[in-house]
């Protein structure tokens, strides 16, 4: 499963950073502490979080995860969405909470961690 | 919260239910100690001696006083979580100062934000009150003072829209050439 499968079947807006909706999809991680997010975030997974400072980009080259999702409606930074471009982090927005969409990560089977 | 400015509305608006007439905000950034300091200090009421101990704990949120709830015990956690701290400082009768500390570099400091809109929405619901900005950045800095402005406007209302339209353009402006000087 992509990102631009998640970003279809979850109905999710894409902000900033299309080029990697190509990127595989393996499990998910919630967390809004970016020390605990890099401590526990792996390799290929979506980033709910309600984080839209510009660090999150930063956060996400470094832990190579796959795309960030902003949830509860909020707006990453301007800053944000050109780093997203630039590095090719797809930048996804919702209008759900991380716990609603979490749960229909699992669901359409994005939730499974790649082996 | 998302932003040390919402930390700070938060704080502020306990001076301002403390009956404060003026609020001093200082925020200072000091790369060469790797210190971010947040001073918030009002001519409220005060807390008392006894009361003092107790202020940012979370589950001392008194309907009597209704001087701190939550936002002291957020704002403390935020701090200390960056290897800062937050104390308060305060008398009874004649204000209290709360100072929070940041390591600058921390992962977890939280983003600034939006200082123009959160002081913009102070000043709307409060016109009779003075707010007293600094920020300085290793050195350099940039000031606004609701008395300096009074002045300037020879009574025209703070709080005209067009008036705080220009307000907001004007310490987005100054924030952002201190901090495009700091690149």
């Amino acid at each position: 499963m992509t990102v631009g499968d998640v970003q279809r079947l979850l109905k999710l807006e894409l902000c900033a950073g299309s080029s990697g909706l190509v990127s595989d999809v393996g499990g998910g991680y919630c967390g809004d502490l970016l020390s605990d997010v890099m401590a526990n975030a792996r390799e290929g997974q979506v980033w709910l979080t309600i984080q839209g400072h510009q660090n999150i980009v930063a956060l996400a080259v470094l832990k190579k995860i796959s795309a960030i999702v902003l949830v509860n409606g909020l707006r990453p930074d301007d800053e944000t969405l050109s780093r997203a471009d630039a590095e090719g982090i797809p930048l996804l927005c919702s209008t759900e909470t991380a716990y609603a969409l979490a749960g229909l990560l699992g669901k359409i089977g994005a939730g499974r961690e790649s082996a | 919260m998302r932003e040390l400015a919402l930390h700070i509305m938060d704080i502020v608006e306990n001076g301002l239910a403390a009956g404060a007439s003026i609020i001093h905000l200082a925020i200072s950034e000091e790369s060469n100690v790797n210190r971010l300091r947040i001073t918030i200090r009002d001519n409220g009421s005060g807390i008392p001696a006894e009361n003092l101990a107790r202020a940012a704990d979370p589950f001392f949120t008194t309907r009597t006083t209704r001087r701190v709830g939550l936002g002291l015990s957020l704002f403390r956690e935020s701090a200390r979580r960056c290897e800062g701290d937050l104390t308060i400082a305060s008398r009874e009768g004649h204000g209290t100062e709360v100072q929070a500390t940041f390591r600058c570099d921390h992962i977890d400091v939280p983003p600034l934000g939006d200082m123009a809109g959160t002081l913009s929405s102070l000043l709307m619901g409060n016109a009779d009150v003075d707010f007293c900005y600094i920020h300085e950045l290793d050195g350099r800095s940039f000031e606004f003072d609701t008395r300096e402005v009074k002045k300037e406007l020879e009574g025209l209302s703070l709080t005209t829209p067009a008036v705080l339209q220009h307000i907001i353009g004007m310490i987005r402006q100054g924030l952002a050439e201190l901090y495009k000087q700091d690149c």
